[in-house]
């Protein structure tokens, strides 16, 4: 009975111990991953930062103004004039449209001989 | 009875073979049992020592997570960055992990050849856990340092303060010592406020800080960084300086002074200028001038809201006033009756002395500290100045005061009181953050009553169209500037010099509905060409012009040419006299 026992614990015992080292091994495995992956987080946090600071860098005012003072000739830019400014209700009105059918009619007329604007003012 | 004797004798032997056994087991579990205690207070003592052991995570007396921690990136009011942190690799030796360490000085001079070597050696041959052996190196020779594959080397990653712009805002940012501490400017005043707490609470460490906003314009401040730079080779200036504050808040818009530094390289704020030292401070806040004549608008404004003088009014100025041995003369003088407006359109010294001897030398006095001249600055800056002014005037110190002499304030000072001037009366303390509507108003202090801003809005103006500010007016058409010019004789080794100006231009635009002031200074200008002239609205108030042409667009300010406004400006007691 003790001899069923023992056999069992010790078997019990070898399976326990392997499966102990294998989960150690295991987490050995996980946490050296995790050390990598940590690795790639801070490089990529550097990165980032610095790809931050690029664009921070060529989003200034004093980064730009050389582009465009370079540029400006081909580009035909220049400072905008305060006289160039001018609000909505400055603007004038739309031109009375054509009317394009009256037209039509004043051209027909024309072309059979009858000069209806002629006889208008002939008739004033 | 041998039966008896056996069976008498038996238990006995049977009871002391079975007590012989049982004291064996209770030995062998003694032995055990002292063998597990000795196990567990082993393991319970190898704890202890673990748990009492402070593992190296000092660096030369620092903490490590101290090195590595953030600053917060400062932005501008438009969400440009101004200043943001890069995170770089930083190389440190174990000196007792190395083995060949001639070799690695070897292979390290290759890959870093602008290391002192015999430093380098010395470095390695110390018998410490931990030493820097260079900091804040790039990308590329980190990869080029691993490569060499030395046992004992390591990298840290350290942050790096970067302000993209250089040295656009050099003033309004200060700098940072290697250790990433602020050691000037906004980033000293960050360190004190809040971001050292959280450094020292463990929350700045290794994580991103929310972004810290300015009210500054980067944009308003390039152009008048760009407007003040050609200032100083257009005039052949030793110095200029220029502030904007948003009139309503008290805000900062754009504060730059020149010659600057690079925040990037702090030891430029160190570099000669001219061959002489120390002139790259911050002149707006940390400089003390006589601010001349920008001074009369303060007299003015002052005699006028004490009811002691009417726009209407007239005084004589046909003679110099005698102090003792002393005249005082106007500089180009009418020397006839001025009315108020007259006064301040010529700028007469002897029409000022009236006016604040009608409002008497006492309340003038107080008048001055009500605009807030004495108050020390509360802009968030470390480097302020302090006003220098006689507790009590004397007549003549009183009688120089009113234009400007024998008082020196910050031009910080100057531009918060003709921010108060033409906003409606209210005084606002600079600020460089954010500051709302509603809390300028619990804030604010009335100096002048809404009438008399009024009125000093006119004279501002009527000097733009017709007295010294006329260049400023020429050169920002359409967007109604207004302004005083200054031109103040130097104090050279404690004279007055009479060939060195301080040239200043105190102004607001658009003045019909004012939203910013501004003082700009132009530090010993000579005249442009054998035409122009030396005096203030030469060259400050140029400046003035061009940069208010300039930004007014960027800001919301459309041109409007129509004189209806100018004559809207015209206080109604004028009206009658005409």
């Amino acid at each position: 009975m003790i001899r069923v026992l023992n056999t069992i614990l010790a078997v019990a015992c070898a399976v326990a111990l392997i499966g102990v080292y294998g989960l150690k091994f295991q987490s050995e495995g996980v946490a050296g991953r995790k050390i990598e992956l940590g690795q790639t987080i801070i490089d990529q946090q550097n990165q980032l930062s610095l790809l931050r600071a690029d664009w921070a860098y060529v989003n200034q005012p004093s980064y730009i103004e050389p582009i465009i003072d370079r540029h400006a000739e081909t580009l035909d830019l220049a400072i905008i004039g305060a006289k160039q400014f001018k609000s909505l209700d400055e603007l004038p009105m739309r031109p009375a449209q054509l009317d394009p059918d009256a037209l039509t009619v004043l051209l027909n007329s024309l072309e059979t001989g009858v000069d209806p604007i002629a006889a208008l003012i002939e008739a004033n | 009875m041998a039966i008896a004797e056996t069976s008498a004798l038996d238990p006995i032997a049977l009871d002391g073979a079975r007590k012989a056994r049982g004291t064996l087991t209770r030995t062998r579990i003694r032995v055990l049992m002292a063998f597990l205690v000795l196990a567990f207070a082993l393991i319970v003592g190898k704890l202890v020592t673990l748990g009492g052991t402070d593992t190296d995570a000092e660096i030369e007396g620092r903490a490590m997570d101290e090195i590595t921690a953030t600053r917060p990136p400062i932005l501008d009011r438009n969400g440009i960055e101004m200043a943001v942190d890069i995170r770089v690799p930083s190389l440190y030796a174990e000196p007792n992990r190395m083995i060949d360490k001639e070799g690695a000085i070897r292979d390290l001079m290759s890959v870093l050849p602008d290391l002192n070597e015999s430093m380098l050696r010395n470095r390695l041959n110390r018998d410490k856990g931990f030493v820097w052996i260079k900091r804040e190196l790039t990308p590329a020779q980190k990869e080029a340092i691993l490569k060499l594959g030395i046992p004992g080397l390591d990298f840290l990653t350290e942050s790096e303060r970067f302000y993209p712009g250089g040295a656009e805002a050099s003033h309004i940012m200060g700098m940072t010592n290697i250790d990433n501490k602020g050691i000037a400017g906004i980033e000293k005043e960050l360190d004190t406020d809040n971001v050292a707490l959280l450094q020292d609470l463990g929350f700045a460490r290794d994580r991103n800080l929310a972004p810290v906003s300015l009210s500054i314009d980067m944009r308003v401040q390039h152009a008048m960084r760009e407007q003040l730079l050609d200032a100083l080779s257009r005039y052949q200036a030793v110095a200029a300086a220029g502030v904007m504050l948003n009139v309503h808040t008290g805000e900062v818009v754009a504060m730059v002074s020149l010659p600057d530094y690079d925040p990037n390289t702090p030891a430029s704020y160190s570099d000669l200028w001219m061959d002489k030292k120390n002139q790259r401070f911050n002149r707006i806040t940390f400089g003390r001038y006589e601010l001349g004549s920008t001074f009369k608008t303060v007299t003015i404004a002052g005699a006028l809201d004490a009811g002691a003088i009417k726009l209407t009014d007239s005084f004589d100025a046909r003679f110099g006033i005698r102090f003792g041995r002393f005249v005082i003369d106007d500089f180009h003088g009418k020397h006839r009756v001025l009315s108020v407006p007259e006064i301040y359109k010529y700028s007469s010294n002897i029409g000022a002395i009236r006016i604040m001897q009608a409002m008497g030398k006492d309340n003038y006095r107080d008048f001055l500290t009500r605009a807030g001249f004495d108050a020390p600055l509360q802009i968030e800056l470390p480097e302020t100045e302090t006003s220098e002014i006689p507790k009590e005037f004397s007549e003549v110190g009183a009688a120089t005061a009113s234009y400007g002499h024998g008082l020196s304030v910050t031009p910080l000072h100057l531009a918060q009181a003709y921010a108060a001037f033409v906003n409606g009366g209210i005084l606002l303390p600079a600020t460089l953050y954010p500051r709302s509507q509603q809390q300028a108003d619990a804030i604010g202090k009335r100096v002048i009553s809404p009438e008399t801003s009024e009125e000093m809005r006119y004279l501002m103006r009527l000097n733009a169209l017709e007295g010294s500010g006329t260049h400023a007016n020429k050169l920002a058409d359409g967007y109604r500037i207004g302004g005083k010019t200054g031109t103040a004789e130097k104090v050279i080794n404690g004279k007055y010099s009479s060939n060195r100006n301080l040239n200043v231009f105190a102004s607001a635009f658009p003045v019909d509905k004012p939203q910013y002031a501004m003082v700009i200074l132009v530090d010993e200008p000579k005249p442009e060409d054998e035409h122009s002239g030396e005096t203030a609205g030469w060259n400050a108030g140029e400046v003035t012009g061009r940069l208010a042409a300039r930004v007014a667009p960027l800001l919301g300010i459309t041109p409007d040419f129509s004189e209806a406004i100018d004559q809207d400006l015209v206080p109604k007691q004028l009206h009658m006299i005409d």
